[in-house]
């Protein structure tokens, strides 16, 4: 396996970690498969790319093109996609939580309004800016670096270290924080966490906020890589669903694992010869599908020695 | 002494299934009443229906003179870390431990007040004091402990803050006697101003030390069963 490959890989596993980590932590605490997570995701894209098309001539102005201009144009574009993100995730709080939390069959329910909420958001976003690609500045330029003969692109190492970089924001507030701690107990027992004064209705915003943004910085650092369509936050949501539920549901290292495992599956897959890229999403199903046959509990049940 | 909690015609179930039938109860600030009865018979729904988690209810609950009942068919659980946050503590039957959090952490869920999560330490020292065979055990996952371990730390979660009242569900419940004698001299000895109602089927572990005893049967009051025949 060349270095490349394991960049692409890794790169790969960047962005399902952003989409995975996000729905499990979301189903495990608040009960909502976040069917809207695609929605978020695009609607982010959409965002970071209005705001930056607007921001651009007044750093032009204040920067000229100077590196600080880049910088900044990165930071407008990043800030843009993760406060969109959390601001979908407040949407989602509100029409697809509040009024429902406390129905029976909430999950259910809420899997059909996020649902909902998506496929409305897309056409919405189809019929306002229509189905053509948009193309985002590339914050990380275009050049690319050789390590060990190997080229390595700007925004490949970019992603994995930006998403890399979030993730352990991440999980250093849900284990060090007050309000992590919250989330963390509500994950492993909902009633447990009632008897401990932890409110769901309060804890479920934040949650919400933090899960969106991580989709909105999935769709800065993919919007690197690949174009912002409408429909651009389905495979995302798809792969991070379905990577969510190899990790075990719930289970924010399984998760990262299945993330990983599925990157360098799709990486190898499509390097191989014979296979190539029509194969990928074929291998991927089929390795997923036999993992939980084996292992209903997926990824996280092996990690996982403690019992209820 | 002033009425603590007082449950008028209180009523409540699981869907079509009602298994309290208009219960009447009155404790009295500082007071300790034990709550015997067989398997099924209202002990843990009267304790859940006192903190909303039964799926409906109806009836009056009042807390301190404020009303925190009412009628309610759906939001089984809406109310109650509001409920536990007004002054009710609560060690529920099964313990409701968080299993990939360590004790330390279990701890620190239970300090949900301002003061409470400011003083942890101290509160968390105060715990270790209470229930010794926890302290080693401070960073192990409490998914990992056994039995004993685990009612140890769900009721030193309940005792992180002091509540006005506690609610305390068979606190012996598939412990060891000799550990189960432990837990329940420590829940004895507690310097607790609040009231205590300790859900219990074994009758001999309260013997003596409850200042009342009344008897639940097929979800009704059998009034005060008091000290006759308990020794």
């Amino acid at each position: 396996m060349d270095l490349g490959l394991v960049v692409y890989a890794m790169n790969l596993a960047a962005i399902y970690a952003l989409m995975a980590v996000g729905i499990s932590i979301l189903w495990s605490s608040v009960g909502v498969i976040n069917m809207a997570h695609g929605a978020t995701f695009a609607v982010s894209g959409y965002a970071a790319w209005i705001f930056t098309g607007a921001m651009k001539p007044v750093i032009a102005g204040a920067f000229g093109t100077s590196a600080m201009a880049t910088l900044a144009l990165a930071g407008a574009l990043v800030a843009s996609a993760l406060i969109a993100g959390a601001l979908c995730g407040l949407v989602i709080y509100l029409l697809a939580f509040l009024p429902i939390h406390d129905k029976p069959n909430f999950q259910v329910r809420a899997l059909i309004i996020t649902l909902g909420l998506n496929i409305a958001t897309v056409q919405t976003l189809l019929w306002y800016f229509g189905p053509r690609n948009q193309g985002l500045p590339k914050i990380f330029g275009f050049g690319r670096w050789e390590v060990l003969g190997t080229r390595i692109r700007y925004d490949q190492a970019g992603t994995i270290i930006g998403a890399t970089l979030i993730m352990a924001l991440t999980l250093a507030w849900l284990r060090y924080s007050r309000k992590g701690l919250e989330v963390r107990a509500m994950m492993q027992n909902a009633e447990g966490a009632a008897y401990s004064g932890i409110s769901r209705q309060a804890t479920a915003l934040p949650v919400l906020m933090l899960t969106g943004a991580l989709a909105g910085m999935a769709a800065a650092l993919l919007s690197q890589t690949i174009f912002v369509s409408p429909t651009s936050g389905t495979i995302p949501l798809v792969k991070g669903l379905t990577i969510a539920l190899l990790g075990g549901l719930g289970s924010v290292s399984g998760a990262l694992i299945a993330a990983l495992l599925v990157g360098f599956l799709e990486a190898i897959i499509g390097a191989v010869p014979f296979l190539g890229q029509r194969y990928v999403l074929f291998g991927t199903f089929i390795f997923i599908i036999a993992v939980l046959v084996i292992r209903p509990r997926g990824i996280g049940g092996l990690l996982d020695d403690t019992r209820e | 002494m002033p009425e603590l909690l007082e449950v008028q015609q209180l009523s409540a179930g699981y869907g079509p299934l009602r298994v309290l039938h208009e219960v009447d109860l009155t404790v009295r600030a500082g007071e300790r009443l034990g709550l015997v009865g067989l398997n099924g018979h209202g002990k843990t729904t009267l304790m859940r229906a006192l903190t909303h988690m039964t799926s409906w209810q109806q009836g009056s609950i009042k807390l301190d003179g404020a009303e925190i009942g009412g009628t309610r068919s759906l939001g089984a659980g809406r109310r109650t870390s509001g409920l536990v946050r007004r002054g009710i503590g609560v060690a529920p039957q099964g313990d409701a431990i968080f299993p990939g959090l360590s004790v330390r952490k279990h701890l620190e869920c239970g300090a949900h007040t301002k003061t409470a999560w400011r003083t942890r330490q101290e509160r968390i020292e105060r715990i270790f004091d209470i229930f010794p065979p926890l302290r080693p055990l401070e960073h192990a996952l409490v998914g990992k402990l056994s039995g004993g371990e685990r009612r140890m730390v769900s009721i030193g979660r309940m005792l992180m803050v002091e509540a006005r009242l506690y609610l305390v569900d068979e606190p012996s419940l598939g412990l060891a006697p000799k550990i189960s004698e432990r837990v329940m001299t420590a829940l004895w000895d507690l310097p607790v101003e609040g009231a205590m109602i300790i859900a219990e089927q074994n009758v001999a572990l309260l013997t003596g030390r409850c200042d009342r005893v009344i008897g639940m049967h097929a979800g009704r009051m059998r009034g005060d069963v008091g000290h006759v025949g308990l020794g």
